[in-house]
């Protein structure tokens, strides 16, 4: 009978967690509620728990202490999604309750699942029943009476708080009406289980493939041109990659220009002009700088920015070698205040730019970027004070955690759910004002902006009582489904039919990668028959997956 | 002209949105500006009506203002001087105008009887300065003081003016600082802010709605952190607009139930001011009362 771990014991069951979570991760993304082709629970979590995950495994013969810091501040860092924020401060908290622990025993493990929970509740806002906080409420209360109740098996203790965590879980769908109508548990939740049920499994002493992958970072391919020459000192951190689909002239004096502009910036250079693209590659310390200039040439597609510097790091971290801190030159000029967008659509984030936003993080439904996206945004823009606008209800979590581990600027984060919330937000931005009153004011403005969104369906399911099937397309706006059918344009129509009221005097379309100037003028012109006294304003946004994203105000 | 039978006449120019008749009224005189349209000049409510500007204005005339001619302004004093002891002459802001500094310079000819009073105002502030001024008058102020204590109070006044659109400003080009600093493919509403000698941009809403509450949050702010406090007794209120008075009216509507007791003017903008920003346009402003 084992009653006590160590820290060894621990990182294991730790990276068996981690491993079991990423197995089951394709599973809990089917949990989600709205069939949306994004929004991955499992993905977010999985993202998570990894970036932890690498800097455990780099660790030989770990103490509690260490052990605690690599898991806290690697999930605290790796955070995305709302999953995974909350994840990432269940493990903070748990962690901060047994790091001066030098064995854990089962009242250890009632106070730090304790101690967890209550961390994670106050990370949330408005935290809702139904989700994975209930899940970790339900394992720690039943953790406590454990070791009231004496029990000093570890083993047995595990099982049982597992299995009456599991029946919480079951639960969900009685709290919370969506889960039941959509007929799935909160993803969460099960996230959360399968986390636990994996490090269970390391406990009792499961032979397990514990090797964690170095590469976690979404679609990537092309990395392996990053150097990984152990000593070799990064002197330019970002590997930057684009095309340019060229709407201007690129002659052999542009291209001349464009490589020369480069070099001054960055090295590794690869510039391949072709007929209407060029593909571009370069080292840099700031991607922003090739890319503004890579704008003046055309659209920029299939963009990729890696932060070489960290990658290097996790290699000699995984070397046994500590590395040493060194942050990236900055050649923004300094100002009082700066913006950071999170956008994803050429058009869109070419209008968040003519706003005055100073940084785009790349992402948005598809790709939710990590506490450390932004950390790393933050650092770039050189101001006192920095607004950003997550522009998606599932990224407000991780620009909150920034914001608190952000010490020598003023972070400000405005809690747009959309994009065009966004652009209204930032739109109201009033130079003269201080800061708080501007959050104040961006704030309030963007709450009277309705927003829709259209998009299909990626598997069955039935929602606010609608039908959906794979492939449909469906119009959600600001608290649910508006419409759904089998033609875009209808159901877009459909949509802003359901959005409108008599107050709204502007509509605004941006359509998406997908379609043609020519149907979204089409749907501009139904709309503006149908709504006379509007007035409606038509623009590309080149956003992937979501056919039209549509606002009114 | 009875009501002023004291020694010190009060002139301005049309810039500050009295018509000829209500100077008439006040015992004031009014300086037409004028304006040049193809090959013609007009004067600005003499031989040019608000409608019939607006009708060519969106006509897409080309259209120019100039300062009053030297021999205008001349003429207007020393006619004045016959019944006058005095005058103080309150042009539009030279920020915004050489007719400022042209008074002043021809001013140098009348050994001190004609007082220019350099204190930045336009339209509905400049007429608030106006209505000042004789009430200093009839407190038996020189002209000279009147000067001193208009331009110490210079200040005290804020105006910001929402437009509809940013066509008329970049075609003008003469206020191309603050139309430069509004660069985005989205159509927006500029909103300006006029306080003492700079015309600039202040902020930009997507709709009127938003314009409208970034103008009564920004007016009420300077009340507070300004002019002593948003109180009735402190503060006038009042309303500008471009060719559309009934949003004018709705604007002064809601303003009074932001501001509920306030003295409130709704008067059109000059149509200096208005040939620059454009039809449509909407402006709040305050001037804290005199003592």
């Amino acid at each position: 009978m084992t009653n006590t771990i160590d820290a060894k014991i621990l990182a294991k069951m730790f990276l068996a967690g981690a491993k079991n979570l990423e197995a089951k991760k394709e599973w809990i993304n089917d949990l989600n509620v709205f069939p949306v082709p994004d929004g991955d629970t499992g993905t977010n979590m999985t993202l998570t728990i990894m970036s932890a995950a690498r800097d455990v495994a780099a660790m030989e013969n770990p103490d509690m202490l260490s052990l605690c810091k690599a898991i806290s501040s690697g999930s605290l860092r790796g955070a995305r999604g709302n999953s995974g924020v909350i994840l990432s401060q269940l493990f903070r908290g748990f962690t901060k309750s047994i790091r001066d622990k030098e064995e854990l025993d089962i009242p250890v493990f009632a106070d730090a699942f304790e101690k967890a929970v209550e961390t994670a509740y106050k990370a949330v806002m408005k935290p809702k029943e139904g989700t994975i906080l209930t899940v970790a409420k339900g394992a720690s209360v039943r953790a406590r009476e454990l070791a009231k109740e004496g029990c000093d098996d570890l083993s047995v203790f595990f099982e049982e708080v597992i299995r009456y965590a599991d029946e919480v879980l079951e639960q969900t769908p009685e709290m919370l009406p969506v889960l039941k109508q959509a007929g799935v548990v909160d993803s969460g939740g099960q996230g959360l289980m399968q986390v636990l049920k994996g490090a269970y499994d390391a406990f009792m002493g499961k032979e397990l493939d514990l090797t964690i992958g170095g590469e976690t970072t979404g679609a990537s391919s092309a990395k392996a041109s990053v150097n990984a020459q152990a000593e070799m000192e990064i002197k330019f951190g970002y590997c930057t990659e684009f095309i340019i689909m060229l709407s201007r002239n690129f002659n052999i004096k542009a291209e001349m220009d464009f490589k020369e502009y480069l070099e001054s910036i960055g090295d590794s250079i690869v510039v391949v002009a072709d007929d209407d693209v060029v593909k571009v590659h370069v080292h840099t310390n700031d991607p922003g700088l090739a890319i503004q200039k890579a704008l003046k040439y055309g659209a920029l597609s299939n963009l990729k920015i890696d932060n070489m510097r960290l990658e290097h790091q996790e290699k000699l971290f995984k070397a046994g070698q500590l590395p040493e801190q060194e942050s990236p030159k900055e050649p923004m000029p300094h100002k009082e205040v700066g913006f950071i967008a999170v956008s994803v659509g050429d058009g869109i984030n070419e209008i968040f730019k003519g706003l005055g936003v100073d940084h785009i993080i790349e992402g948005g439904q598809t790709m939710n970027p990590s506490t450390e996206d932004m950390l790393n945004a933050i650092e770039q823009v050189n101001a006192d004070t920095v607004f950003i606008f997550p522009n998606n209800k599932n990224i407000i979590l991780a620009a909150n955690q920034a914001q608190m581990m952000v010490k020598d600027k003023k972070i400000v984060v405005v809690p747009t759910k959309t994009v065009p919330q966004g652009i209204t937000a930032i739109i109201n931005y009033v130079p003269d004002l201080t800061a708080e009153e501007n959050a104040e004011t961006m704030s309030g403005e963007m709450s009277n902006v309705k927003t829709g969104q259209v998009t299909y369906a990626v598997r069955d399911t039935v929602i606010d009582d609608k039908e959906i099937k794979q492939g449909d397309y469906m119009g959600i706006g600001d608290s649910g489904i508006l419409s759904v059918g089998e033609d875009v344009a209808d159901v877009t129509f459909r949509m802003v039919q359901e959005m409108m009221n008599e107050e709204l005097e502007l509509i605004s379309i941006y359509y998406g990668e997908e379609i043609r100037e020519d149907a979204a003028q089409g749907l501009k012109a139904r709309i503006q028959e149908a709504f006379p006294s509007c007035d409606i304003e038509l623009q590309y946004g080149g956003q992937p997956i979501y056919y039209y994203i549509i606002s009114a105000e | 002209m009875n009501q002023l039978s004291g020694r010190v006449a009060v002139i301005t120019d049309s810039n500050s949105g009295i018509t000829q008749a209500q100077a008439k009224e006040l015992g004031i005189r009014v300086l037409p500006m004028p304006f040049m349209i193809g090959e013609e000049t007009y004067f600005e409510d003499i031989t040019l009506t608000q409608e019939e500007f607006y009708e060519r204005l969106e006509g897409g005339a080309d259209m120019v203002t100039s300062q009053p001619s030297p021999e205008s302004v001349l003429t207007l004093w020393k006619e004045t001087l016959q019944e006058y002891d005095e005058i103080v002459h309150i042009p539009m802001s030279s920020g915004l105008s050489g007719s400022c500094q042209s008074a002043l310079m021809l001013a140098g000819d009348f050994e001190g009887r004609v007082q220019v009073v350099n204190n930045q105002r336009i339209s509905v502030t400049q007429r608030q300065s106006v209505l000042d001024a004789l009430l200093l008058v009839k407190r038996g102020m020189s002209a000279s003081e009147i000067k001193a204590f208009l331009e110490k109070d210079k200040f005290n006044s804020s105006i910001y003016i929402m437009l509809d659109t940013l066509y008329y400003l970049k075609k003008g080009g003469r206020i191309t600082p603050a139309a430069a600093a509004i660069g985005t493919i989205l159509r927006l509403k500029p909103v300006l802010q006029i306080q003492g000698e700079r015309l600039d941009a202040f902020a930009k809403a997507r709709t009127a709605g938003q314009g409208k509450s970034i103008m009564i949050n920004a007016i009420r702010n300077d009340m507070e952190n300004r002019f002593g406090g948003a109180h009735a007794d402190n503060i006038w209120l009042e309303v500008a607009y471009t060719k559309d008075r009934e949003t004018a009216e709705q604007f002064a509507q809601e303003l009074l139930k932001e501001f509920p007791g306030f003295d409130m003017v709704i008067n059109p903008l000059s149509l200096s001011v208005a040939c620059h920003i454009g039809p449509g346009s909407l402006a709040v402003a305050c001037c804290k009362k005199i003592r």
